[in-house]
């Protein structure tokens, strides 16, 4: 703005009548109000669940989907932008668009949105567990569509592992598109005879100080939650809800295993890892000799990657590893629930799933029940390569445990904080 | 509209960003932003100002940032001071010297666990010559309570930032003022404490404050090599409000506020230092 003269009149003149105060409070009102009421002109999912799959289609051709998803791992990012994306585009003309964003930071974005009744900039949502149950409790998705895919009728209903998420129920607000199992992660070379389980682990642990830790975010969190299970009496006595008191008796127990052992962790237990890539890290450049992943079949991945070592394998406590599926969600003010309908179907296609479980893609276990498919499909998910460093999956059914209510996760994690990590 | 009220609104519109920003951090520490999960009240910023975790994490994240600020400021003076000839070797000096500024901060966090970290390089060369037998004998830089890494890396990663500045300082106003005490009689160390430097400080304290300030609230490299007790601040602030527990929001906020009242600290006792010494000049 050069010259008084130019610009509009009217606005110059409101400002100049106010006070200074006034016209602090006016910007920010402006500002604040600016991103405005644009709620959803069209149908919502839940909506376009109640009519015909045609109609889903339709919509959704030709429209932009913006996908927020956890964008840390190259295999999962090269298989949605280098596979899902060209395919819907190819073949419903939608352009798919994976942008940064899970877990709370999610939640969190989308309560500011609904504060400010923005309009959404986000379609698809990958999610599970204790984002899917405060997004549920905060009302910020939309549904039930989950039910309306076609690709649904495949899906393994009769696993709990499947059908529950963290014991809710999905309740057609959400739609599985892959299963994985923990693991610790050991070598082989240097660790020929691992323990099999947490009462094996803890000894292991004293007899080889320093050798031995957890990250500070979800896998290590799960890590600490299998050994409540081990210590509590097993899953079932946490199941049917959050539970104050067997909580309460299960974690201290808990501590008192991991205080009586914590002068054998790594760095005498008084530094966690942040992240389990870093976890990775120690493992693979011999600082630890035992690393974790909420995936069972990630060491399948990074070894491939070069980032574990060759020798690297897969290891189930015989007391029994979470598993659990994750799941996409639409948004309340998702701009194009169709498209997000569709490319959540997509994902649950054989084609897709059997992508996802190659070892040299992501190895993410399916969620289908391959049996009910078409012969050719059921030929072609038993002739994907069998990795030597798989886990049988006999072996992985029968160690499998479900997640619990999410509060547990929740309360481990900051009673963790305060009960260990922040005492000396 | 007068000159002054046009001044008044360009500065509003920079600042707007930052206001909206701390407006929101205000009613989300008091719990006022009307989602669910959430009470309004004093009751979270009451339990995170006596939470003597607080305290320790602010504690730990002002000497990490002073420690680093010091570091790079005597660095950034040594080496100003030592290759300011128009020479071409000086000339190639000064150019090596600036060329981290390239270099993103995440990256910097990355390089400095890689260097120094029990498994980095420094510990591998330790091994080669046999002075440590396992990762484990290397001394522990990384997430140490003292913070060694995180301070290194930060140190040389705002020196070149504040050399940058010394460099233009020493090319333009201190040449005639150090030739006029030189013909006085003072010897080359004389020179340096009682010309060169008092005018490097004075000219490097805006830049030197700007460096703590963003020392005391960077995150990445706090998150990468700081200790896990006493958690740097940033991080903290972060955990809290990633959090799966809705009530700990709030948590993050008072944490930011309480971030925030710092770094103006730091600000408003540049600012008092700067109008004293006008006042003694003047």
């Amino acid at each position: 703005m050069s010259s008084a003269g130019a610009g509009p009149r009217l606005p110059r003149a409101a400002l100049a009548r106010k006070s200074r105060g006034g016209a602090w409070l006016g910007v920010l009102l402006v500002l604040l109000t600016a991103c405005g009421d644009a709620r959803r002109a069209g149908p919502s999912a839940a909506d376009l669940a109640a009519g015909p799959w045609e109609d889903v289609v339709l919509a959704a051709e030709g429209t932009r989907v913006v996908w927020r998803m956890w964008r840390g791992d190259p295999s999962i990012n090269a298989f949605v932008d280098e596979w899902v994306a060209p395919r819907v585009r190819d073949r419903y003309g939608i352009e798919l668009i994976a942008v940064e964003g899970s877990g709370q930071e999610l939640v969190n974005q989308l309560a500011v949105e609904r504060q400010a009744e923005a309009r959404g900039a986000s379609d698809l949502l990958w999610i599970n567990g204790e984002t899917f149950h405060n997004l549920r409790r905060m009302d910020l998705l939309d549904g039930p569509w989950s039910g309306s895919l076609p690709n649904s009728a495949a899906v393994d209903s009769t696993s709990p592992i499947i059908a529950r998420d963290f014991e809710q129920d999905p309740a057609g607000f959400e739609s599985p598109w892959g299963r994985v199992q923990f693991a610790l992660i050991y070598d082989a070379r240097r660790t020929p005879d691992p323990p099999r389980s947490f009462a094996d682990l803890g000894l292991w642990i004293l007899e080889n100080p320093g050798r031995f830790t957890h990250d500070q975010s979800f896998t290590g969190i799960t890590f600490l939650k299998m050994l409540m299970y081990s210590l509590g009496g097993g899953v079932e006595a946490f199941q049917g809800g959050f539970d104050e008191e067997s909580y309460a008796v299960a974690s201290e127990r808990v501590w008192r295993w991991v205080e009586m052992r914590r002068d054998a962790f790594w760095r005498s237990g008084l530094a966690y890892p942040q992240e389990v890539a870093e976890l990775h890290r120690l493992f693979a450049n011999g600082e630890v000799d035992f690393s974790m992943s909420n995936n069972e079949n990630e060491v399948i991945t990074k070894v491939r990657q070069g980032t574990l070592p060759s020798t690297a394998r897969p290891l189930l406590l015989r007391d029994g590893t979470i598993a659990n599926t994750h799941f996409v969600g639409i948004a309340f003010n998702a701009p194009n629930p169709a498209g997000a309908m569709l490319v959540a179907d997509f994902l649950l296609s054989p084609e897709a799933q059997l992508q996802k479980l190659r070892p040299e893609v992501w190895a993410d276990g399916t969620v289908l029940d391959v049996d009910r498919l078409d012969p050719e499909w059921r030929e072609r998910f038993a002739d994907v390569a069998d990795d030597p460093r798989a886990l049988s999956r006999d072996s992985l059914r029968r160690y499998a445990v479900p997640e619990v209510a999410p509060e547990y996760h929740e309360r481990l994690a900051s009673d963790w904080r305060s009960r260990i990590r922040d005492r000396p | 509209m007068t000159t002054s009220s046009r001044g008044l609104l360009a500065a509003l519109i920079v600042a707007a960003p930052v206001l909206v920003g701390i407006t929101h951090a205000m009613l989300a520490a008091f719990g006022l932003t009307g989602l669910a999960g959430i009470e309004p009240g004093w009751g979270r910023a009451h339990a995170v100002l006596t939470d003597v975790t607080t305290w320790r994490s602010l504690a730990w994240s002002l000497w990490a940032a002073a420690a680093s600020t010091v570091l790079a400021f005597a660095g950034a003076v040594l080496i100003a001071s030592l290759f300011r000839s128009s020479s071409r070797t000086d000339a190639l000096a000064r150019a090596l010297a600036t060329l981290p500024l390239a270099v993103p901060h995440v990256a910097a966090a990355f390089v400095g666990l890689l260097i120094l970290g029990q498994s980095g390089v420094l510990a591998r060369i330790s091994y080669a010559f046999g002075w440590i037998a396992t990762p484990a004998d290397f001394p522990a830089l990384v997430y140490d309570p003292a913070g060694t890494a995180f301070i290194m890396t930060l140190a040389a990663k705002e020196l070149p930032f504040l050399a940058l500045i010394a460099f233009s300082l020493l090319a333009s106003e201190t040449d005639r003022l150090e030739e006029t005490a030189r013909s006085l009689g003072a010897g080359p160390l004389e020179v340096f404490r009682h010309v060169t430097f008092p005018l490097l400080w004075r000219g490097l304290l805006p830049a030197t404050v700007a460096v703590f300030v963003f020392v005391f609230g960077t995150y990445e490299a706090a998150a990468m090599l700081g200790p896990s007790r006493p958690t740097p601040l940033p991080v903290l602030a972060m955990e809290r409000y990633a959090g799966a527990s809705l009530a700990q929001r709030a948590d993050a906020f008072v944490l930011s506020l309480l971030a925030l009242v710092l770094a103006l600290a730091a600000v408003a006792a540049h600012e008092l230092l700067r109008r004293r010494r006008w006042e003694v000049a003047g």
